[in-house]
């Protein structure tokens, strides 16, 4: 899945996050995305999805301009093909773990027969054996960092969206995550877009980065 | 995770709302099918009435054969008669001494020339006894009296029609609060559950996978409350069945059991899930947004 931005501005009310911003990922890559907060990080993210509009400028999926699609359904199939790690992690609260990633396969049209056997892999993939019979309210922070996760890889995505995906993490955790999202990016050739502050990450690996500068207000 | 399980969950999770909403619908379809069985039991009743003999042509004295036959023939000519009996003064006698045998004082005096023969009339259409009553008043020479209950008719007449037009008023009303108790309900039920819709659209969701579970739960009010409610009032009626058909004796006010009863419920249970169905499907597309 090709994910391309041409000359995207957002603005939220006065405050400008992107002017004429140009962004092009290939399908495979692995790109950090960094910047301080309120860089508009979480933005661009919203913005892949669909979640919120561009002022101006287009946003490409595969070639599609996502604020042009003829068909409405158009973005629901996109979103079905992209995994997502929120940063405030969007379980449904009175949903189990596990019914949470058996409702995203469910919303995918995944075989009734194969989900149960999907949701173990992927919670064991976690390392979340002993929890996924918990609601979101009975879990870490962590815990439902990699909840996330879980529920993001279960649907065998062509793109990963991760916003801050290790911020709640222990640095054990974190890199085990980081190792699962590496992996699954040279093994699936899944890209992969993860949002975050960590340096270490960055440095240790070799992968594209894209620099978020400060946003401007319009009358400074 | 499948819709039905999702739409059970849905109503277990909020079962103070989904209980209202069932007895809502179950109290509607309890009264509409109360309202049916006993509008039946009352049509019977004016029918009955309306179809008995309602007019009675008195004959002048001393008419040969063939001129009373010509009376029958020009009232059988009429449409919607139901019947017509010539009461001959033997007849009358029999009657009247029938009617008075725990009175013998007014028996012993009468005989049956001083008792006029006459035909009793009885029509489908009530209609046509007024028509009748105004064409024989005017024959003079072969109709001595005409007694026409004009104003019992009139007054059964006004009462039919004002039963059935207020029962389609009723039956209206009732459909339109489950529709609106439905409909208010999932608009609830839609704004408690907006975080898990927003969050399942994000994943990908359409909007009818979000409505999905809203519509089955709508069709599942409809579906369990109008079966109930029907259960119910059948029950009850049926069980009393016995005392109110010796009250209005003789007319079966509740007859036996035919097919219309398993019709009756058929069609409440289409008309619950119409109701069930359309209130939520309008509440899904009026409250869903995102």
């Amino acid at each position: 899945m090709e994910i391309v931005f041409d000359k995207v501005t957002k603005n939220y009310g006065p405050i400008n996050v992107f002017r004429d911003f140009d962004l092009k990922i290939n399908p495979g890559d692995f790109v950090f995305i960094t910047g301080p907060s309120g860089s508009g990080k979480s933005t661009l993210i919203k913005l892949i999805l669909n979640q919120i509009k561009p002022s101006s400028g287009d946003v490409l999926i595969d070639g599609q301009a996502l604020n042009h699609l003829q068909n409405k359904n158009e973005i629901d199939k996109i979103r079905r093909k992209i995994g997502v790690i929120f940063q405030d992690y969007q379980l449904i609260n009175d949903l189990t773990i596990e019914e949470n990633i058996a409702l995203n396969l469910d919303i995918i049209a995944y075989p009734q027969e194969k989900i149960p056997s999907r949701i173990d892999q992927v919670i064991k993939m976690v390392k979340l054996q002993h929890r996924h019979f918990l609601f979101s309210s009975q879990l870490s922070g962590g815990e439902l960092q990699r909840a996330c996760l879980a529920r993001a890889l279960s649907i065998e995505p062509e793109v990963i969206l991760a916003d801050e995906p290790t911020g709640n993490l222990d640095p054990v955790n974190a890199w085990n995550l980081i190792k699962i999202l590496q992996d699954i990016n040279e093994k699936f050739k899944t890209t992969i877009i993860m949002t975050t502050h960590n340096t270490d990450f960055i440095e240790s690996l070799d992968k594209k980065v894209i620099k978020l500068g400060k946003t401007e207000h319009e009358n400074s | 995770m499948k819709i039905l399980k999702l739409t059970l969950h849905h109503i277990r999770r909020s079962p103070f709302q989904s209980l209202m909403a069932f007895f809502t619908v179950f109290t509607c379809f309890f009264l509409l099918n109360s309202f049916l069985l006993v509008n039946r039991g009352l049509s019977t009743v004016l029918n009955y009435f309306e179809t008995k003999p309602e007019i009675t042509i008195f004959l002048k004295d001393g008419l040969d054969q063939a001129t009373v036959e010509s009376v029958q023939k020009e009232l059988a000519s009429y449409p919607d008669i139901k019947e017509i009996r010539y009461i001959s003064k033997e007849k009358a006698l029999s009657l009247y001494k029938d009617m008075n045998k725990d009175n013998p004082l007014l028996t012993e005096m009468v005989t049956a020339s001083i008792l006029p023969a006459s035909f009793e009339v009885s029509a489908y259409n009530p209609k046509v006894l007024e028509v009748i009553a105004q064409n024989f008043s005017a024959k003079s020479q072969v109709v001595d009296e005409i007694i026409y209950q004009k104003d019992v008719i009139q007054s059964l007449l006004t009462w039919t029609q004002i039963i059935r037009r207020s029962s389609l008023i009723l039956i209206t009303l009732f459909m339109l609060i489950a529709f609106v108790m439905i409909f208010t309900l999932i608009g609830m039920k839609i704004t408690n559950r907006k975080d898990e819709i927003k969050i399942s659209r994000l994943l990908g969701a359409s909007k009818f996978y979000v409505k999905k579970p809203f519509l089955l739960e709508g069709t599942i009010y409809g579906l369990i409350g109008s079966f109930f409610g029907f259960l119910l009032s059948f029950i009850i009626i049926y069980n009393l069945r016995f005392a109110i058909n010796s009250f209005f004796q003789p007319i079966i006010f509740i007859p036996n059991l035919t097919f219309f009863e398993p019709l009756l419920l058929l069609a409440e249970i289409f008309v619950g899930i119409f109701i069930g169905l359309s209130a939520s499907w309008l509440g899904a597309r009026r409250y869903i947004k995102w």
